[in-house]
Formats: structure tokens, C-alpha cells, sequence
């Protein structure tokens, strides 16, 4: 093989890489453009790719009622308040006791969420917002709460029932939302539930739990029963094992879970469209802006399309490989 | 651990599932054997099949089970075939690895909603596809019933790629290097080595991607109801088809649409019968 030959191979995978790249990326970078555009540029013919004018409009139109607010102040807020919440987690990943900067981030972020709401006129998708974060957090917490204990049953007993109990949950992995979702509506209604997050949360909890066992008795396979064994030899119930010893070595399997959890509950449309006639989430909120054809439309409708994905984009980029591997492991042993 | 113990340790997880899941499914059941509409809650006549009867012989029906056939037929080979081109590429390098990773794996945390409106907005009116389009064709490039399946194609594809990839990578990743040494990029070898030694290493991974995006493909909603919603009633898939009689329609017909849930769980496990058995004795023979 020539020199020039074995050169040229890894330039050829790179090149190959750079196409994949721009598949990936394109439609989103498209739409950063179209959401910082004047309308005038929007609608042109022959699209406008460099040197055109830029404006925050769509941004302060989606996000607010008041059209006077200035975004460069609100810029401003926004990278300070991620500032401090970065370095709240920066420290964290060095101090003795992790939890409290953790604790303390998650503080400055409901702090900021505060400040900005009460500062200025937010819109309606401010609240959608903070629908969104509320249902996405309680999904998440009570979903892993239960699916710790379900997956650990699952991955430690040998019986016939527990194979039971897993190909039931993979069959319902594959049903339609609307094999429930309608009875969830007449339940909600007469329970006086419609409208809530808290029917939303339960709803998300159920569609997700298969998902949750599958995947977390998968990482509980990997833990050595030895551990556990040893506690309780030393006097330690099950469930104290459980909880002392077998769930700190859990960290990588919640953390991969837990984004797929994430991602489940913060990009539900269906459910909320139905259960919630008004107290929407951002993609119901999305939905409902982007059905106008009108240039103006069409740049909020980005403006909002790029707002929703920008904190999602940060959160699997902090933790792309706790979803590679939760994928892998998943995928290998399933 | 003792039954006992497994059973208290399952029993949040598993009440949730019957509550939530198979009482709701159960309900789904009776009610599409009444003619429940969404305006009168209160009364729910039963109708016996006389729902299944209307749904069979809609042709609405059928167009959306077409439809939803051509999606999962095409949407998952092709996100299958992308996703092991994709693994093989990054495989290949180690320098600028994490940026391609994430650049790779953006499309997959995009919300399907938002997917939509990115996709609408590089082919709509000043978009640069619709540009590209009209450039190479010489004729504006309009969204209209007869090109909307196409987009809606695109988009499943760019967005259920990254899962396909992923899961194959991570395969690749347990590939002993040995096994792989003889082979290199040039040519015939490069083939032979993929088709004696790397598939039938990911034979499991791909038969799990392939049963999951099934799954997922086979009851896709929110992007279809985006893109043709109220607009383009060829290009419904059985969800969409499920959502605009029972909820869009000017008086819900909820019996109606109870009966096209069922008949869609029906199609799905014709199709996985054959995998759950398979997976049930997998798990009993793990356990003996």
C-alpha cells in the first residue's frame, strides 16, 4: 500500500464524518438562522445565508407579553444564572459531600426561574415552562423511585413469575398511547384530576415503567450479589443492603434511566394535549404557535423550536456517555 | 431472594402497571363495544361489534393501515442501514470522537414536535431545501398531499437514527480487536471481515433495534400529526387515524376510536407473538 494512500483513508472516514455531521445538525442550524432573521429575510425568494441582520424579536415575542423588554438584559440573567448554577456543580463534583452544590444548583435555577418570571411580563409559555420542568422532574423521581425496587426484585429473583412479570412489561412497551390514554381522560375527569400535572405525571410514570424495570435490572445484573450478601450477613435487612450498599453502585445505571426519562416526559405531546386542556407543557405550547404559515409565525415558531431544544442539548452533552452506555448495555444484554 | 421478598419489592412497579396500564386496557376494551361520544360522558350504550363493523369498512382506516406499513417499511431498514454506516464510520476514528458522538446523537433528544417544524421549516417557502429543490428541478417546491409522506419518512429517519447507531456502536465497542486485526478498510476484506465477524457479533443489537423501532415506529404519532394533522388525511398513520375520530371530529366518537385502539394492538402482536415467546423462554431457560 502507498504512503498516499494509507494518508488519504483516515481523511476519507473524516469526510464521510463531516457528512453525518451536517445530516444531524443541519435542520437545527437552519433553524437558529431562521429564528434570529427579520421577517423580511425569512421570506426571501433565494434564502439569505450571510450578512443578514440579526434580532432577538421571535425570542421576546415567544417568551414574552411585553414587547418593551430589553433582551439584552434578560441575556444577561439567563448566562448568569448558569454561571452560577455551572459553578454550583463544578464544585460539586470535587467537595466531600456532592449533594449539597447539587442541591444548591438545582436551588439557583428555581431561584432564576423566579426572578425572571417576576421581573418581567412573561407569556404563557413561561408557564409551560415551568409545567414542563415540574412534570419532568416528578416523572423522573417516581418513576426511578419504584423502578429501583421493581428492576432489583426482578434481577435477584430466580423464580417463573419474575419472567412473567418482564414479558408483560415489553408487551405493553409496544402499545399505543391510546390504548390507555382515553380511559385516562374519563378517570381524570371524574376524579377531577383533568387539567392537573399530577395526571400527566402518573400517566407518564405508567407508559414508562417497562421501560424503567428492562433497563435498570439490567444494570442490577452487573452488581455482584456477594455485596448485598455480605451486609446481611453482618445483620443489614434486604432493604437496608439495598439501599447502603447496592444503590451507590448504581450511579451510571440511574443517571442513563433517568435520561431516558427525561426525554420521554419533556417531549410528551399527546398525553397533555388530552389530559390537559389548558395546562400545557412547551410542546403543546409549540404546536399550537407553529400553525400559522406567516413569516412571523415562522420565526417565533423557531425562536421556540430552538429555546426548547438549547437546555436538553446541554443536559446530554453533560451526560452523553451515561446515555451511550445505558444504550449499549441495554442493547448488548436485552 | 425468597418470594416474599420479590414480591415486595415488585409490588410498587407492578401496581402501577396493572392500575395505569392493564385496567385502563381492559376499559379500552369495554368501551369499544359502546357508543360513547366525548360531548355526553355520562351514557354509554352498548353497540356490541357494531364499532368494529364501521371501522373495517372505513376506508380511512385502511389508507392509515397502508400508510403505517409503508412508514415502519421503510423508516426502520433505513434507520438500521444509516445507523451501522454511522457506528462503522466513528469506529474508525479516535480524534474529534466526542463531537461526532454528540453531533450525531442531536436529532434523537430533539422533541418529535420541534423535529417537525425543523424539517417544515428547511422545505417551506425561503427554506433551503425548498430552495435546493426549485434550483435542480426549476419548479417552487410546495409541502402538499402528495409530498408531505416523504417528509414525514425524512424526518422519522433523521430522528430514530441516532437510537440505531448508538446501540450499534456500543456493539462494535465489544468487538475484540483480535478478531477484527486481518481486516482493514481496503476493499473485499474489509466486506468479508464485516459479514463473517462484526454481523453475526451484532446479530442481538440489531435484533433488539430492530424489534424496538418496530415498536415505536409502528405507533408514531406526534410527528404525523404535525405534519398532516387536519391538512392531509392520505398521510395518516393508524395513531393520527385514532386521534381524529375520537377526539378531533366535531362530536368524539370515543366508542369509534376505542375500537381502532384495539384493532391496532391486534396488528402489533400478530407481528410480536413470535418475539415474546422466544424472550419468555429465554428468560425461563436464564432461570434454570
Amino acid at each position: 500500500m502507498s504512503r498516499a494512500k494509507s494518508l488519504l483513508r483516515p481523511l476519507g472516514v473524516h469526510a464521510a464524518l463531516v457528512v453525518v455531521v451536517v445530516w444531524s445538525v443541519l435542520p437545527l442550524l437552519w433553524t437558529f438562522q431562521t429564528s434570529i432573521k427579520f421577517t423580511r429575510d425569512v421570506a426571501a425568494r433565494i434564502p439569505v445565508f450571510w450578512g443578514y441582520d440579526t434580532t432577538a424579536a421571535a425570542y421576546r415575542a415567544y417568551w414574552f407579553d411585553d414587547q418593551g423588554v430589553n433582551m439584552w438584559h434578560v441575556l444577561l440573567a439567563v448566562l448568569v444564572s448558569s454561571t452560577v448554577t455551572a459553578g454550583f456543580l463544578l464544585i460539586g463534583k470535587r467537595a466531600s459531600k456532592p449533594w449539597i452544590f447539587n442541591l444548591l444548583a438545582a436551588v439557583s435555577v428555581a431561584a432564576s426561574l423566579y426572578f425572571l418570571g417576576s421581573t418581567w411580563e412573561t407569556s404563557d409559555q413561561f408557564e409551560f415552562l415551568i409545567n414542563s420542568i415540574i412534570v419532568t422532574v416528578a416523572t423522573i423521581v417516581v418513576s426511578i423511585g419504584i423502578g429501583l425496587l421493581g428492576g432489583y426484585g426482578l434481577a435477584r429473583y430466580s423464580g417463573r413469575s419474575g419472567a412473567v412479570i418482564l414479558i408483560t412489561a415489553l408487551a405493553f412497551r409496544a402499545l399505543p398511547r391510546f390504548a390507555f390514554i382515553l380511559p385516562f381522560f374519563i378517570i381524570a375527569k371524574s376524579l377531577g384530576l383533568l387539567d392537573s400535572r399530577a395526571i400527566i405525571v402518573l400517566a407518564l410514570v405508567a407508559v414508562n415503567q417497562p421501560f424503567t424495570i428492562w433497563m435498570l435490572r439490567t444494570f442490577f445484573l452487573e452488581v455482584p450479589k456477594e455485596l448485598e450478601e455480605a451486609a446481611m450477613m453482618d445483620g443489614a435487612t434486604r432493604l437496608q443492603a439495598f439501599i447502603r450498599v447496592v444503590i451507590p453502585t448504581m450511579k451510571p445505571g440511574i443517571i442513563a434511566t433517568s435520561l431516558f426519562t427525561l426525554l420521554l416526559a419533556y417531549n410528551e405531546f399527546l398525553f397533555v394535549r388530552v389530559l390537559a386542556p389548558t395546562n400545557w407543557t412547551l410542546p403543546v405550547g409549540i404546536v399550537s404557535l407553529a400553525g400559522g404559515e406567516s413569516s412571523k409565525g415562522i420565526t417565533e415558531a423557531a425562536a421556540a423550536a430552538v429555546s426548547m431544544t438549547l437546555p436538553i442539548v446541554i443536559v446530554i452533552i453533560l451526560f452523553q456517555k451515561h446515555l451511550v452506555k445505558g444504550l449499549g448495555s441495554g442493547a448488548v444484554k436485552g | 431472594m425468597n418470594r416474599r421478598a420479590f414480591a415486595s419489592f415488585v409490588l410498587p412497579s407492578v401496581s402501577v402497571m396493572t392500575f395505569l396500564m392493564v385496567i385502563p386496557l381492559a376499559t379500552t376494551v369495554w368501551l369499544s363495544l359502546t357508543g360513547l361520544i366525548l360531548r355526553d360522558l355520562d351514557s354509554a350504550p352498548f353497540v356490541g361489534l357494531q364499532n368494529y363493523r364501521e371501522v373495517l369498512t372505513d376506508p380511512a382506516f385502511w389508507s392509515a393501515t397502508r400508510f403505517t406499513l409503508v412508514f415502519v417499511g421503510v423508516t426502520v431498514p433505513a434507520e438500521m442501514l444509516l445507523g451501522m454506516v454511522f457506528a462503522l464510520l466513528l469506529d474508525r476514528v479516535r480524534r474529534f470522537r466526542s463531537i461526532y458522538l454528540a453531533a450525531i446523537l442531536l436529532p434523537f433528544i430533539v422533541t418529535p414536535v420541534v423535529g417537525t417544524l425543523l424539517f417544515r421549516n428547511l422545505f417551506s417557502r425561503g427554506g433551503l431545501l425548498s430552495w435546493v429543490i426549485e434550483v435542480i428541478s426549476g419548479e417552487p417546491f410546495v409541502v402538499d398531499g402528495s409530498n408531505v409522506r416523504f417528509l414525514i419518512i425524512l424526518h422519522a429517519i433523521w430522528h430514530v437514527t441516532p437510537f440505531a447507531f448508538v446501540a450499534i456502536f456500543a456493539g462494535l465497542q465489544t468487538l475484540p480487536e483480535e478478531r477484527l486485526e486481518a481486516a482493514s478498510m481496503d476493499g473485499a476484506r474489509f466486506w468479508d471481515s464485516f459479514v463473517h465477524v462484526t454481523l453475526p457479533h451484532l446479530k442481538s443489537v440489531l435484533f433488539f433495534v430492530a424489534i424496538i423501532s418496530i415498536m415505536d415506529s409502528y405507533r408514531v404519532f406526534d410527528s404525523v400529526f404535525v405534519f398532516a394533522g387536519n391538512r392531509f388525511d392520505n398521510s395518516h398513520t393508524l395513531s393520527v387515524y385514532n386521534s381524529v375520530v375520537a377526539l378531533d371530529a366535531m362530536i368524539g366518537r370515543l366508542g369509534k376510536g376505542h375500537a381502532i385502539a384495539i384493532l391496532t394492538i391486534v396488528g402489533i402482536f400478530a407481528a410480536l407473538i413470535p418475539f415474546l415467546v422466544r424472550s419468555y423462554k429465554e428468560q425461563v431457560a436464564e432461570r434454570t
